[in-house]
């Protein structure tokens, strides 16, 4: 399949680059097909999934659903039966420093489809990288369904940054399921921003830090707008010594369902802490914000702690932005960017159209 | 009349068409003004006017109405003006918004100003200095004379000392370079040393041509102790008590006379009472 001038407006609207300048390489899958695959400076493989699992017997021995259970539930087990998985395995090889981003995208053009995806990435020791996935709906596809199994495995002082923008049409059912093993002294980072809320989208990545000093960092960017649930969690195991966790959600709602979890679980000493802030612009007929971060410690040597806050944007924030010579819109502008803290390096001024439109309905009636 | 032949530095030909646009010569003037705060009254048929080129302090107890008369100037929304009218430059600001006021000339140093998360004070004076060419060089500047330079990157107000909240909104005002500016209580809550550095920003700030420093620009500058007034000249002073306007003058004999009879000469005095 190929992308055509308006699938590539679509792709660019929602921070996608496919450039040399700008990505090391770039997949992209539109559909149920591959439609785009670069792969450029060495150090690093990227190909479809299913060329890798035939090219590479290991990689359904000791990772192909091993950080995702196949049998996690129905809609996973039914993506495990697929003779022939479509998505793709990045590999970066051991000590390798990937200066520009790897970017992947997940299209859905067509309407009335279930585009199902499985991902595989592996860091080896001491490599880097940042990779940058776009999934996104065109306007045709209205009533789709994304399922997407996303595994990560990332070595010895390793370093994954990973970041996520979603794309979304208001009838569309999104379902990730990402599981992500760190090991001693790597790190990964994980920025997710959905500003454009699908029907219904639930996302409880899963994090295991099996080594020591093993630390992952979450970011969660989430609108919700009238019509939509958008529940997203996040659970962080830390089963080693010395291991540290964050997980930062915020939440803007417009209308619909917000609900913001994470489940810190201190299985070893570490240090950990979950935060939820909602900002509720309006709440509709039946919209509200839900936050519920949540600690489990089964070691006397774990330090955890968490807060949740909800709140509006402040009036007297509005107007001393105001007394600096900003109009109200750009006040409130600054104030839910300032908010949502999306200055996320790579996305570049790509999100800015969609914190406009945020901006548009938060700007009703404050001030 | 301006001769053509004569050349004038950019300060004086800006204050030359400032009289030329506003001939009473009066920058700023209050008729009859009062403002209400949710239910309660805070002013009181207030009238004050200031010429181009002075500054005037405000003094007077706390909760006299010297921040709500401040605020009430630059227009936040909390302050609703239910009588009277301010003029700036000639021209009728009451319903004027709050932005409007400041793309005009005017600006404001709070003194409680809020906490905003999320938004860093590089990020604000980046705004402000958006359409000077040497936008870096100058918030680079200002930052050094306000020593503020460690603390841009913080979130605005997070964390910050009673004296690091004045030097930041001193700093903003200074980027914003008005025409007319409002200080509120610039000068409680800080040591001899930052006040004397403040009193020196401040004073080079209403200086707006250096081979002119008698020519100034215009504000209006409230001080609970008077202890701005031995760092500034003051031109007038004003008294305000329970939201009225009391007497005005001299800014030494006023303040000789309340440091040795206190405020509450004021609130019995004829001038002040309401009547």
């Amino acid at each position: 399949m190929i992308l055509d001038v308006a699938d590539h407006e679509i792709l660019t609207s929602a921070g996608v680059s496919l450039d040399e300048e700008s990505r090391a390489g770039a997949f992209v899958m539109c559909d149920h097909a591959q439609a785009f695959l670069r792969t450029g400076s060495s150090g690093y493989e990227l190909l479809p999934i299913a060329d890798a699992l035939d090219k590479y017997s290991w990689l359904r021995e000791q990772y192909f659903f091993h950080a995702v259970a196949s049998d996690l539930d129905d809609t996973v087990s039914r993506c495990a039966e697929e003779p022939h998985p479509l998505g793709f395995f990045l590999h970066i090889q051991k000590g390798s420093d990937i200066s520009l981003p790897v970017q992947a995208v997940m299209y859905m053009k067509s309407d009335s489809i279930e585009q199902r995806v499985h991902n595989i990435i592996i860091l080896e020791e001491d490599s880097r990288v940042h990779l940058i996935t776009g999934c996104l709906a065109g306007h045709q596809s209205r009533t789709s369904t994304h399922i997407a199994i996303e595994e990560l495995y990332i070595g010895k002082r390793a370093k994954l940054v990973s970041t996520m923008v979603h794309t979304w049409g208001a009838d569309q059912h999104v379902y990730p399921f990402t599981g992500a093993i760190v090991e001693e002294g790597g790190r990964f980072e994980s920025n997710y921003v959905s500003l454009r809320p699908a029907k219904l989208l639930v996302s409880n990545p899963q994090t295991w830090l099996i080594g020591r000093r093993a630390s992952a960092k979450y970011l969660t960017v989430v609108l919700a707008s009238p019509g939509s649930t958008m529940e997203t969690g996040g659970v962080v195991h830390m089963d080693a010594e010395e291991t540290a966790a964050e997980l930062a959600h915020r939440g803007v709602c417009t209308g619909g369902v917000m609900k913001q979890g994470g489940m810190l679980i201190g299985n070893s000493s570490c240090k950990a802490h979950v935060d939820c802030a909602g900002m509720l612009l309006d709440s509709g007929d039946d919209g509200y914000i839900e936050s519920v971060p949540g600690l489990c410690s089964r070691h006397p040597d774990a330090r955890m702690s968490h807060e949740a806050s909800i709140g509006k944007i402040a009036p007297e924030e509005v107007a001393y932005l105001m007394s600096k010579g900003m109009e109200e819109r750009e006040a409130i502008s600054m104030l839910v960017r300032g908010f949502l803290g999306t200055d996320i390096d790579g996305l570049g001024t790509a999100l800015d159209e969609q914190i406009s439109s945020i901006v548009e309905v938060a700007g009703h009636g404050e001030g | 009349m301006v001769n053509d032949d004569v050349v004038f530095s950019d300060a004086t030909a800006d204050r030359l068409e400032a009289y030329m646009h506003n001939p009473d010569g009066m920058i700023l003037e209050l008729i009859d003004l009062s403002v209400r705060v949710g239910t309660r009254d805070v002013l009181s048929h207030i009238g004050m006017s200031i010429p181009e080129g002075e500054v005037h302090a405000l003094l007077g107890p706390n909760g006299s109405g010297k921040s709500s008369l401040l605020m009430t100037i630059m227009g936040f929304p909390e302050y609703v003006v239910t009588g009277g009218s301010i003029w700036f430059k000639g021209q009728d600001i009451t319903d004027a918004e709050v932005h409007e006021r400041v793309r005009m000339g005017l600006a404001i140093a709070q003194q409680r100003p809020p906490t905003i998360r999320g938004i860093t004070l590089r990020t604000l004076l980046g705004y402000i200095l958006r359409g000077d060419p040497d936008a870096a060089g100058r918030l680079s500047e200002l930052a050094s004379a306000s020593q503020m330079d460690s603390l841009l990157d913080r979130d605005i107000n997070h964390g910050l000392s009673g004296g690091e909240i004045k030097r930041s909104e001193l700093l903003q005002l200074f980027a914003l370079s008005p025409l007319f500016s409002l200080m509120d209580e610039p000068d409680s809550g800080v040591d001899v040393v930052a006040l004397t550095l403040m009193g020196e920003m401040i004073n080079r700030h209403f200086i707006s041509d250096p081979e002119h420093p008698v020519l100034r620009k215009a504000g209006l500058i409230i001080t609970h102790n008077g202890n701005i007034l031995e760092q500034l000249p003051i031109d007038k002073a004003h008294v305000m008590v329970n939201g009225r306007m009391g007497c005005s003058g001299n800014p030494s004999i006023l303040m000789h006379h309340i440091n040795k009879f206190g405020y509450e000469s004021c609130v019995r005095c004829r001038d002040c009472r309401e009547e």
